[in-house]
């Protein structure tokens, strides 16, 4: 089978052959070579390496922030969470990265489970991060809270029409929703809440039916669904909060209008609460400098740093009533559910599969 | 037997015995994900049931559209170009190929707000119809408008291959169409399409699998596909074992289209006619058909390259205050760098693998270089996994970190670009130094002497065109190099990536130019050898 001939491949000695060749570039582009070959960092004890998912303006003020007060330079490879603990993996003991930081607890704890954190003990980790935020047995901490809401548009959604996640499998909002890929961590942790506190069987046929109730198949980003409630294509979106916020200070016209045209419910405050997730970090078992990479967690937690991830990413704090930020004070308080973020990464894998079955993409 | 011992007895020597292994060594990451086949699955019936389906749907309705419209886009300008006269036509013919610049993911950026301004049609047919139409329509319309979007920046696939062939039939069998008092029409239909049709193949084979490779654009648009479908199985559902299962699905898939392929050509080849010096006439259109001529080479060139182009530019002017500074200066050498250190690497490697082989004239050489060339074939994504399951053993038994280094990526590149760069040795080979090799060996040159003091100054031509396709896929290269990448080192492809996913795409702009601008030069470069080689 592989001796097979590949003569798709042939075409391309069908591309022409040309017929005059300057080498007078050969020098320069040598020198080009040379200068990107040295700009790969070495490794030496001041230096902290970071795998992180978080490609936020808020983390780059944090890290230079951190190496100004410290004297310890970060390096930061960023890559989605999944790639980036499937190559922790890969690295094994010699890997060189001593901080993953990612968002989601499932995505937290997919990687205690794959063995490239170690659990660490410190008094100001435990005394910053609430114990629903952090892994019980100390793999990982929350650095930052979103919670995933209903959004709905202001003049065509009453608020009173509008009670839980449960409330919007109901036949009333046929075509009126919309939401992202289930291949979206923020919605498998999402469903993984709703297992934990309704069971599988009612989780399934929720996941079934918001998804008969959307308006289109799940598409975009979370921006993408306000966009879609504010253009009048949909009525509500399940979305994280923070990107309201990000909308809202675009620098774009169109963007910061669709922030205007629509709201923030929190679900179930009758209930357990509105579904809360941390983006958050951890030590990783193959780092040679642990202490360095603790205080860096430490820094991340502190109260000053936490107020940035507030006023420029539109996080709330892990301590959420300790949040500064204005626009974050105008969606009002929130009774967040208290479930221990950690059964939601153990419950991640049931709830791709539910999603499989019910067919939400 | 005799092969055997042929094999075994004259050609055992240090060239061989390392073109074998390299061979071997390129071939390793796919024989990886190919031996996981044989491990358990245990989530296979789970993915087979329920989403299996939908990716195949999606890879399909994908590959049909964007090859049917590729011909169309391709075949259409190519004969207008290479056989028909009509204002414009000169301009037309070195235009029509600069989409190739244009990497797939880049143009479903430039247009990835293409969707959202048909929501006030869809609200229509909400009002007008009802909204199961709405949410019916909204869900089909992702289909053709990702098909337009692929298909318009890799027409010039088949426009190439289509010219060339339309161009090298011309002065002798399209003139004797005509003497025999065919018109246009009828010489495209029953003369020149059907003799071009080995060549159009090929060039729809290449747009199949770059179709098949593309993993920005689908995401983007979100298109259930293999592609996407590895990514969340593997990443998002954590199940590598299912994930390996996808990919081998993936590439039996395309090795059937190339079955099919071959079978398409029916073993024809491509004609290549002695030229003859007469200047060939071309067909004269009447205005209206010149008018029809020109929109019909326009089409193409404006939604796959005047209008991203355009806004792309747009948006930079928007945002390049507030991107360029000196990071930007190093994202663009880190890209040319890389680019450059693949593309010769890769040029070295094919040139010394295509004259082990063809020089000791050895069966076991050309097999293994096949299996080395296969990763063209295979997506950015699936090599990735296997040089990932590759490193890992290697790293538990040596202790080294071969993931996350400049050398592993550069290897990555050679493994998938690797036939972009034998092919043209390969064939310029076979024309010019084969006589010539078995001259100099009788004459009592060493085979080294005989690489270098005659087939590298022969073939000096195609190890440049090599060396530039090599660069250019590099530099356009997006999955493979978000998964192998060290740390800090971010390239043109993967910023513009990183933006358009934090839907900064305005941002993302001037990246994307510079990767376009960087391609461009190439390909221009490259059209006039070309023009040179038809004429």
């Amino acid at each position: 089978m592989i001796l097979l001939e590949l003569d798709i491949i042939e075409t391309a000695s069908h591309y022409p052959v040309p017929a005059l060749v300057g080498f007078t570039m050969k020098a320069n582009l040598k020198s080009i070579l040379g200068i990107s070959l040295l700009a790969v960092a070495s490794v030496s004890a001041a230096e902290l390496n970071v795998y992180s998912h978080r490609h936020y303006d808020s983390d780059a003020i944090l890290f230079k922030r951190f190496s100004e007060e410290t004297g310890i330079k970060v390096n930061v490879v960023k890559g989605s969470a999944d790639q980036l603990i499937q190559r922790l993996s890969s690295e094994g003991k010699n890997s060189p990265a001593d901080v993953l930081l990612t968002v989601d607890a499932g995505r937290l704890h997919r990687a205690k489970s794959a063995g490239v954190l170690q659990p660490i003990k410190s008094e100001v980790l435990i005394k910053n991060v609430p114990v629903t935020m952090r892994d019980p047995e100390g793999y990982w901490y929350g650095m930052t809270v979103r919670s995933r809401v209903i959004v709905y548009a202001k003049d065509r959604v009453k608020r009173s029409e509008l009670s839980s996640y449960e409330a919007l499998a109901k036949p009333k909002w046929k075509g009126r929703v919309v939401a992202r890929s289930s291949s979206n961590i923020y919605n498998q942790s999402l469903l993984a809440s709703i297992i934990a506190a309704n069971g599988k069987d009612k989780a399934f046929a929720w996941a079934k039916a918001v998804r008969k109730n959307m308006a289109r198949a799940p598409r975009g980003s979370d921006r993408d669904q306000a966009r879609a409630v504010a253009s009048g294509l949909a009525d509500v979106a399940i979305m994280n909060t923070y990107y309201l916020g990000i909308l809202a200070n675009s620098s774009v016209a169109a963007d910061r209008e669709a922030a205007n045209k629509v709201s923030v419910f929190f679900p179930n405050q009758n209930g357990r609460g509105a579904h809360i997730n941390v983006s958050g970090g951890g030590v990783t078992a193959s780092t040679k400098s642990k202490k360095e990479a603790v205080r860096f967690l430490e820094f991340l937690t502190s109260a000053k740093s936490q107020e940035t991830f507030g006023n420029v990413n539109f996080e709330y704090p892990v301590l959420i009533k300790n949040n500064k930020s204005e626009l974050l004070k105008s969606w009002g308080s929130f009774k967040a559910d208290e479930v221990n973020l950690s059964i939601l990464g153990a419950k991640n894998s049931e709830a791709v599969k539910l999603f499989d079955l019910a067919g939400w993409e | 037997m005799r092969r055997l011992k042929h094999e075994f007895c004259f050609n055992l020597n240090p060239w061989t015995i390392s073109a074998v292994l390299i061979g071997l060594i390129l071939f390793l990451p796919m024989a990886e994900v190919l031996w996981h086949l044989t491990k358990p699955a245990e989530n296979w019936e789970h993915l087979r049931d329920t989403v299996f389906g939908r990716y195949l749907k999606g890879s399909i309705l994908l590959v049909v559209g964007t090859a049917t419209l590729s011909i169309l886009f391709g075949v259409s300008s190519a004969w207008l170009v290479a056989c028909c006269e009509f204002p414009g036509r000169k301009i037309f013919e070195w235009a029509l190929i600069l989409p190739f610049a244009i990497p797939t993911y880049i143009a479903a950026y430039a247009y990835f707000d293409l969707i959202d301004r048909l929501t006030p049609l869809l609200i229509w047919v909400r009002v007008n119809i009802n909204q199961e139409a709405m949410t019916l329509l909204n869900d089909t319309i992702v289909y053709p408008v990702t098909i337009i979007v692929l298909a318009s920046v890799l027409y010039p696939y088949v426009y190439l291959v289509a010219r060339t062939a339309f161009t090298r039939q011309s002065s002798q069998y399209i003139e004797s169409a005509r003497t025999l008092g065919h018109g246009p029409h009828s010489t495209f239909w029953r003369m020149a399409l059907p003799l071009a049709r080995p060549a159009i193949v090929g060039g729809v084979a290449l747009v199949v699998m770059e179709t098949l490779n593309d993993y920005g654009a689908v995401e983007h648009f979100n298109i259930p596909t293999f592609t996407t479908g590895i990514f969340r199985t593997w990443l998002a559902g954590g199940d590598l074992p299912g994930a390996l299962r996808l990919a081998a699905c993936l590439m039996t898939f395309i090795l059937l289209l190339l079955v099919l392929e071959k079978w398409m050509r029916f073993g024809a080849r491509f004609h290549k006619n002695s030229q003859s010096d007469r200047p060939f006439q071309r067909f004269p259109l009447g205005q209206a058909k010149a008018g029809v001529a020109i929109a019909c080479c326009l089409l193409p060139l404006v939604i796959g390259f005047i209008l991203p182009l355009s806004r792309l530019v747009y948006w930079a002017g928007l945002t390049v205050a507030k991107v360029l500074d000196m990071s930007f200066l190093k994202l663009t050498l880190n890209s040319i760098g890389i680019s450059t250190a693949a593309g010769l690497t890769t040029v070295l490697l094919a040139l010394f693998l295509a004259y082990t082989a063809k020089y000791f004239g050895s069966r076991t050489v050309r097999a293994t270089n096949r299996l080395a060339i296969l990763g063209y074939a295979v997506p950015g994504a699936v090599i990735a996994m296997g040089i990932l399951l590759v490193a890992k053993q290697l790293n538990s038994a040596t202790g080294w970190v071969f993931t996350g280094s400049l050398t592993m990526l550069v290897l990555a590149y050679i493994i998938r670009f690797l036939a972009v760069a034998w092919h043209p040795i390969d064939s310029g080979m076979e024309q010019n130094c084969e006589q010539l090799n078995n001259a100099s060996r009788s004459l009592g040159a060493s085979t080294a002497q005989s690489l270098i003091q005659i087939n590298m100054p022969l073939l000096c031509n195609s190890l440049v065109a090599a060396g530039l396709f090599v660069f250019v896929d590099t530099m356009k290269e997006l999955p493979l190099t978000l998964i192998l990448r060290p740390f800090n080192f971010e390239t043109l492809s993967t910023k513009t990536f990183d933006l358009a996913k934090q839907a900064q795409i305005p941002e993302s702009s001037v990246s994307a130019l510079c990767i376009i601008i960087v391609s461009l030069l190439p390909v221009v470069w490259l059209n006039r050898q070309i023009r040179t080689m038809e004429k």
